[in-house]
């Protein structure tokens, strides 16, 4: 993997990235090619790309702001928008240049229009919409749980619809059917936290601190994952449905109890049992999905999607059950443009454009399109 | 020489086009609209109107700040794509020098005023003076003249100001109305409010800034530009305060997890709609909200979830007692902390306006409040017989006293 960091004055690590870059990218335009500008700003990171026919990536820059947020054991919306602000020219026009293009070589503005901090998500909303009304360039929002989704057709070619995905991130756990580009139908969901949350919120009462995933994802790889037995919650009726909160609690009860009784906690193998837990039953639930709605190809995204626990047992139980197991690269799991360009591109194809009344909707559901947004509105 | 300005620091979403002196077009809204929605399409319909090529503009004019945080961000992320994209060097003056040159030629001391909450308006000091132009006797032209720059500070110091200078004041902008009774009691000065056409902020206004900036040499890149808030945000400034614990507290708004902030004007609706939801009749409509937002002796936070508002509670600070009120959870949300982090997060703020003792009253049938205020160590201190009607129930007042 080749990642150029750059470390700035007031700590925002500045990154361009290098891994699943398109190798042709000196070969001009072909008539038909369609390259588009992507912005990403839901969150924490601001990110610009420059992405080909939603499979090439010409550039990928990540502005991460980690390192300011880790102090307040979060991210504090407020701090990540002004730093939005502040990184997203720089990005931008450090996209266009390692992608060796201006704007007029652009066909189309994406943008993560939601969900995330609405704050957050207004950057990135006002700034596309200003570089689309000035060079006359299509404008389209994308939904960032179908960009993260995406990011599995840059390094895999021949990925195509349909699959089954599991999406896992701080805000999300969902298990879905993508039934064609831009088409998506949720068969599981969490009933409280988020996958990620969960990681969280234990590496925090552990003492691992935040952000809660790399942290336990790295302190499991040295402990014992079958220390302690954390319960796997099955939801009735509902059995793609997930649980994270009361095993969170389990691990904070048994925490708790270590303390008040005197014992030494063993940290790591509290990570390791914690971590075999929750991938566990992600694992299971994709699997039985698979094999009950007749796919033979799985994909997983979202954050919690570079944790190396869960790779690795995903893989294994593919392989054991003749899945086509696919995976985007830790780097492209993480917030990024390049994944969002990727979207971009298949609803661009089926002619969606944004109007310039455009708004940041920090809620919107997943597979679901904010017509009333759209300049064809039919 | 064309200019684009464009101000979206408070409640008035406003872009203008000049050509030389000539004010091609103003499009001005102060309504209930989301700047996001309504900014661009005003642009976009101007552009059309007036028939410009957005290429041919020379510069783009912001109201930098203060304001409105988001509405700051909007018109700023705008502006930096705008400029990036056309490429153009961007003017950012100060929001509240924009305000006063709706003002020109007026030598009475000028001072705009914009509700900054807290307490606290965005404010400055401002008056024009004559000069006559080369060659001319009659012809009067006027400059600004900056008495004191822009600053966030009380109603009270403000008003000490302009009292100190003692010479006829002139008002304006919208933290006016906000604090107008009590401006009335401290001004010891003749002071009139400019009308409505005057007294908001105008893109319009910034153009002749803009053009003296131009002259000066006074811009800048579009990646060098961003707002000046005047603030900090509440995070850093409780770090910067030295509350060790108040930073770790932050949990990420991610959907799903709860984050308790301080209630804003933004707020006002949903926070109304809940009461509303929750106790009918007795319930605060979103003016007896507001009334109580805008005291310095009040702090209200609001509980945040999924982007909608589940929770509201406030503390109000009689001579060193804090009086707890509208503590209010939505049912779905409830059981899940949503009343402990906020009244905790009362009660860590309310040190700092000098609250000393907490006291509240609650339904003795309510069980799991009561659990609730005794976990944050809250004591039963007596009772107020058949206090509460509907169904009939005794108030059991606590107290907390460190």
């Amino acid at each position: 993997m080749e990642i150029n960091k750059n470390v700035e004055e007031d700590g925002v690590i500045f990154m361009s990235i290098k891994d699943g870059l398109s190798e042709n990218k000196e070969n001009k335009a072909n008539d038909g090619d369609v390259t588009i500008l992507a912005i990403e700003s839901s969150c924490d990171e601001t990110a610009a790309a420059v992405v080909r026919n939603g499979r090439e990536v010409l550039s990928n820059i990540i502005s991460s702001q980690i390192a300011l947020h880790t102090i307040y054991g979060g991210v504090v919306p407020e701090i990540a928008s002004r730093k939005h602000v502040e990184k997203m020219n720089g990005c931008i026009r450090a996209a266009l240049s390692e992608a060796d293009m201006t704007l007029d070589d652009i066909d189309a503005v994406a943008v993560t229009y939601g969900p995330g901090l609405v704050g957050a998500l207004l950057v990135g909303v006002s700034e596309a919409k200003a570089i689309s009304f000035a060079t006359g360039k299509p404008l389209i929002g994308v939904h960032h749980i179908e960009g993260h989704i995406s990011a599995n057709f840059i390094e895999n070619k021949d990925l195509e619809p349909p699959f089954v995905c599991l999406v896992v991130s701080g805000g999300h756990s969902h298990l879905v059917v993508v039934k064609d580009y831009g088409e998506y139908e949720i068969i599981g969901q969490t009933r409280d936290d988020a996958a990620g949350e969960a990681f969280d919120k234990v590496a925090r009462a552990i003492g691992l601190g935040y952000p809660g995933g790399p942290k336990i994802d790295k302190a499991a790889k040295e402990g014992n994952p079958d220390a302690f037995t954390f319960p796997q919650a099955q939801i009735p009726d509902a059995e793609y449905d997930f649980s994270f909160s009361g095993l969170k609690s389990c691990v904070l009860n048994y925490i708790n109890q270590a303390k008040m009784q005197g014992q030494e906690l063993d940290q790591k193998d509290v990570a390791a049992s914690f971590q075999k837990a929750v991938v566990e039953v992600l694992v299971s639930h994709a699997i039985k999905a698979c094999k009950e709605y007749g796919y033979d190809k799985l994909a997983i995204a979202g954050g919690v999607a570079s944790n190396s626990g869960l790779r690795e047992l995903m893989e294994k139980e593919c392989e054991a059950n003749k899945i086509k197991f696919y995976r985007p690269s830790p780097v492209l799991c993480t917030d990024n443009a390049a994944m969002i360009g990727a979207a971009a591109y298949y609803e661009y194809q089926k002619g969606v454009r944004f109007g310039l009344d455009m708004n940041a909707v920090p809620n919107l559901p997943l597979g679901d399109r904010e017509r009333r947004f759209h300049a064809n509105k039919n | 020489m064309k200019i684009l300005a464009i101000d979206t620091s408070g409640l008035v979403a406003s872009v203008a086009i000049s050509d030389g002196d000539i004010l091609l077009g103003q499009f001005s809204i102060q309504y209930k609209t989301t700047h996001s929605e309504i900014l661009m399409p005003m642009l976009d319909d101007l552009c059309k109107k007036v028939n410009l090529d957005l290429k041919s503009i020379d510069a783009i004019a912001v109201a930098k700040g203060p304001g409105s945080f988001t509405g700051l961000r909007i018109g700023s992320a705008t502006v930096k794509g705008l400029a990036l994209a056309l490429d153009k060097p961007v003017i950012a003056i100060p929001t509240v020098d924009g305000i006063a040159y709706n003002l020109y030629g007026n030598e009475k001391v000028i001072c705009p005023m914009m509700d900054a909450r807290r307490g606290q308006v965005y404010t400055g000091l401002y008056t024009f003076v004559p000069a006559n132009p080369e060659g001319k006797i009659q012809e009067r032209r006027f400059d600004m003249q900056i008495i004191h720059k822009q600053f966030a500070t009380s109603v009270d110091e403000i008003a000490e100001m302009i009292n100190e200078i003692g010479k006829p004041a002139i008002l304006l902008g919208d933290g006016v109305p906000v604090y107008r009774d009590k401006l009335e009691n401290l001004l010891k000065v003749p002071y009139s409010i400019a009308p409505m056409h005057q007294n908001r902020q105008s893109a319009a206004a910034l153009l002749p800034l803009a053009m003296q900036y131009l002259e000066e040499g006074k811009t800048m890149s579009s990646d060098e530009f961003a707002p000046d808030y005047l603030r900090l945000s509440q995070a850093e400034r409780e770090a910067s305060e030295g509350k060790e614990n108040a930073p770790k507290k932050k949990e990420p708004k991610t959907p799903g997890i709860i984050r308790v902030r301080p209630m804003t004007a933004e707020d006002l609706d949903d926070a109304a709609a809940l009461e509303k939801a929750n106790l009918g009749k007795e319930a605060w409509n979103s003016k007896q909200l507001l009334d109580a937002l805008t005291r310095d002796d009040t702090i209200y936070v609001v509980a945040e979830k999924a982007g909608r508002i589940v929770g509201l509670c406030g503390v109000q600070n009689i001579s060193g007692e804090g009086e707890i009120t509208n503590v209010s959870v939505a049912p779905d949300c409830r059981n899940e902390g949503t009343g402990y982090k906020m009244v905790k997060q009362l009660l860590e703020r309310g040190r700092g306006i000098g609250i000393e003792a907490y006291t509240l009253e609650v339904r003795a049938a309510n069980a799991p409040a009561r659990r609730l205020y005794e976990k944050l160590g809250f004591v039963s201190e007596g009772v107020r017989a058949g206090f509460y009607e509907d169904p009939k129930d005794d108030a059991v007042i606590y107290w907390k006293r460190n």
